[in-house]
């Protein structure tokens, strides 16, 4: 097993915006009128490519994120993206860091798309959970009061959904469904890998443990995501919880260069603009009433409200925190290596990215030198990605599929006109099988 | 038929605001502590506060009891009334209500209600009527116009500059700069998130104000800069029986803008139907 696992975030910034000078917000009412979809063909196909280029380069997985009313991030039908990456990938695990599942008013719609996402890939999708930001709720018709409720409410009809035959009934508090039985249910038994990211929140974290899922913290300082995992830690020993370090992610934005100086000069304007155009929106969005209980609220307010607006972050601050990682590919291997392997304790980095305008040319580049420079030191001796020594769920031939498969268990039959009994259509076609003296007989091969 | 037990909601200590606070006095309402303030002789008038301004006894209910019976319950989840966790829209409010007048014996009674308040004012008069000897609605919200409501939780904490026209009269009844403040603030807003989040206006109610024969009285502000005299006058149409009102020199938070001058047409209007 490799030390430490390197993921690809994929946000889809639209950084074609007027200065905050003349529009000082980027989220909620920022007008879309600002969207150009000219533009934005360009912003979306370079964004993808660079998420399917993550399999070429041996990154473990190629992840996407889900935001609404934005351009921060125009993303807000994540699997969309990610059938689109499935689509221009054969291996590469795909994650969707959506599904915001309490914006959904039917819940079934997720454990439907997911799984046909997860069939289509042969296997390969991270399914995260995420009950959105409070900005989501903004542009929303859910009351964020009943965030958490339709959250974990609908969790548990996915979860039953992909695990128990339909059809069945749901009758729960915040849905209603007469018949749950999605077609299809997922190739991963008992379902895709959950992650679940957070920013401290101590129930979602018991949760979390609880379930056993994989954990990620995402736009949070170092001393933070400290604490978050040492809870999930305790947690986990005093719920008797097994527990392995791959459970366990942090999303970093990190950029490699040659030197360190040189990182700096590549990465500093487009990572600026990140927190200082992208995230610009006033603080309190982050958690409309009733997004969090009054407590919860309090304790964010006493930890996060002490954190500057990620606007006001400076530069050196954000490395000093360690919002990111900026260097050469010694400077980032010694601090994934004595802060994240070693402090930290953690398996995996959702390190790369396109990070706000950084144009796709200059992001494959930092790719690469960390495909190169990077990875490799915190790899086996054969530097794969730890799925490429897991046998694949699905034959990758027909004649593979055949040996491997054989028969499914029902070959398609009809009646037709003329004939008393069922054929089977797979020799409907030969006339020897529609000649009523015939009898239906077993094809060789379905 | 079974009567089941409600498991009583604890009461949690609430910070008190600076000005005007009064001790409330407690009911229980179905397991509900429900607190409510009573000053006053004559007409009994309950009044229904709005979706801030909560634990204190107000200029204006001071005013108002000089010449009514005046009752002044916090709904559930507000001022010093705990969140109850079943409460999840208007039916609860109402049905709520309507049990906390049978245990206060008001079977008769004139019912108020300011903005929130005047939309609940409102439901509960189309669930029963016949309870009401009349209805007053001050710069009520809940009906659907031309002009909707700005994003009232969008715009938190810019919301005052909008409730008063005059921002000295806001100082007095402005929340307090501490964290416990800020909390219970929170904690009132997610009351208000689960109420009216979506939608925030009840598309049958205009039909089931047909209902309402009792004596009704709008009263608008002179210029409401946060809520549309459009909902008033959509009301003063749907009631079958009302007449408006309106209170010179005020912005929404007429309350406490002009408290003598509401004060005196509510009592004009409760007691005239009495005399």
């Amino acid at each position: 097993m490799n030390a430490l696992d390197f993921y690809y975030f994929n946000t889809i910034p639209y950084p074609y915006l007027p200065p905050v000078e003349e529009e000082n917000i980027s989220w909620v009412s920022l007008s879309n009128k600002y969207f150009d979809p000219k533009v934005g063909y360009k912003v979306y196909n370079d964004a993808l490519m660079l998420s399917a280029a993550a399999e070429r380069f041996g990154y473990d997985g190629t992840l996407v994120n889900e935001h609404h009313s934005t351009a921060w991030g125009i993303q807000p039908a994540p699997n969309l993206s990610a059938m689109h990456i499935v689509a221009n990938t054969t291996h590469i695990p795909v994650g969707i860091i959506g599904n915001a599942l309490p914006l959904m008013n039917n819940p079934i719609r997720v454990a439907e798309e997911i799984a046909m996402l997860d069939v289509v890939s042969g296997g390969r999708i991270i399914s995260g959970f995420v009950v959105g930001t409070g900005m989501e709720y903004y542009s929303s018709p859910v009351s964020p009061a009943w965030a958490r409720d339709r959250f974990w409410e609908a969790h548990d009809l996915i979860i039953k959904a992909w695990t128990q035959d339909g059809p069945f009934i749901w009758e729960g508090e915040q849905y209603h469904i007469p018949n749950v039985n999605p077609w299809p249910r997922p190739l991963q038994q008992p379902h895709p890998p959950i992650w679940i990211p957070g920013i401290g929140s101590k129930d979602t974290i018991r949760k979390v443990v609880e379930k056993g899922y994989h954990y990620m913290t995402v736009f949070s300082p170092q001393w933070l995501v400290q604490q978050m995992f040492d809870e999930y830690r305790a947690l986990s020993e005093k719920m008797n919880k097994e527990f392995s370090r791959k459970q366990l992610s942090v999303a970093v934005m990190t950029y490699v260069a040659e030197t360190d100086a040189q990182a700096h000069r590549e990465a500093k304007a487009h990572i600026s603009w990140l927190f200082k155009r992208g995230l610009r929106h006033p603080q309190f969005f982050h958690s409309p009433p009733g997004y969090q209980t009054k407590q919860a609220w309090a304790g964010t307010m006493s930890v996060r409200g002490k954190l500057p607006a990620q606007p006001d972050l400076t530069y050196e601050e954000m490395l000093r925190e360690r919002y990111i990682i900026v260097g050469s590919p010694q400077t980032v291997a010694e601090i994934l290596h004595e802060e994240y392997v070693g402090k930290l304790g953690v398996g995996g980095v959702i390190c790369s990215g396109t990070w706000g305008p950084m144009p796709s040319w200059m992001a494959l580049k930092g790719m690469q030198l960390m495909a190169e420079e990077v990875m490799p030191l915190f790899r086996e001796a054969d530097g794969k990605p730890d799925y490429m020594r897991k046998a694949p769920l699905v034959p990758s031939t027909v004649a593979e599929r055949a040996a491997v498969f054989g028969k499914a268990k029902y070959p398609p039959t009809t009646h037709v006109d003329g004939l008393d009994d069922p054929i089977l259509t797979a020799h409907a076609h030969v006339p020897e099988v529609i000649d009523p003296s015939q009898k239906a007989r077993e094809p060789a091969i379905v | 038929m079974a009567t089941s037990t409600i498991e009583s909601i604890p009461r949690e200590t609430v910070p008190k605001p600076r000005n005007y606070y009064t001790e409330p006095k407690f009911i229980d309402v179905e397991g509900l502590p429900t607190a409510y303030r009573r000053k006053g002789a004559g007409e009994p008038v309950v009044f229904l506060h709005g979706a801030g301004m909560t634990r204190m006894w107000l200029p204006f209910y001071e005013q108002l009891s000089k010449s009514v019976d005046l009752i002044t319950p916090e709904h559930p989840g507000f001022g010093e009334t705990p969140m109850p966790p079943w409460l999840r829209n208007f039916d609860d409010i109402v049905q709520h209500y309507h049990e906390f007048f049978r245990k206060l014996g008001l079977t008769k009674f004139h019912l108020a209600g300011f903005s929130l308040g005047g939309w609940m004012a409102a439901e509960y008069a189309t669930f029963y009527p016949d309870s009401l000897a009349s209805l007053t609605l001050l710069v009520p919200i809940g009906l659907r116009v031309k002009n909707p409501l700005p994003d009232i939780f969008q715009d938190g904490p810019d919301i005052a500059l909008r409730l008063f026209n005059d921002l000295s009269k806001a100082v007095d009844v402005a929340p307090d700069d501490t964290m416990e403040e800020m909390t219970f603030g929170y904690g009132e807003a997610a009351t208000l998130a689960r109420l009216v989040w979506s939608p925030r206006y009840n598309i049958q109610l205009p039909r089931r104000l047909n209902r309402v024969t009792a004596p009704s009285l709008v009263l608008r502000a002179a210029h409401d800069r946060l809520v549309s005299d459009e909902i008033a006058i959509a009301y003063r149409h749907a009631l079958p029986n009302s007449r408006d009102l309106v209170i010179p020199g005020t912005g929404h938070a007429l309350i406490q803008e002009e408290p003598t001058l509401v004060a005196e047409a509510i009592t004009r209007f409760v007691t005239e139907k009495h005399s």
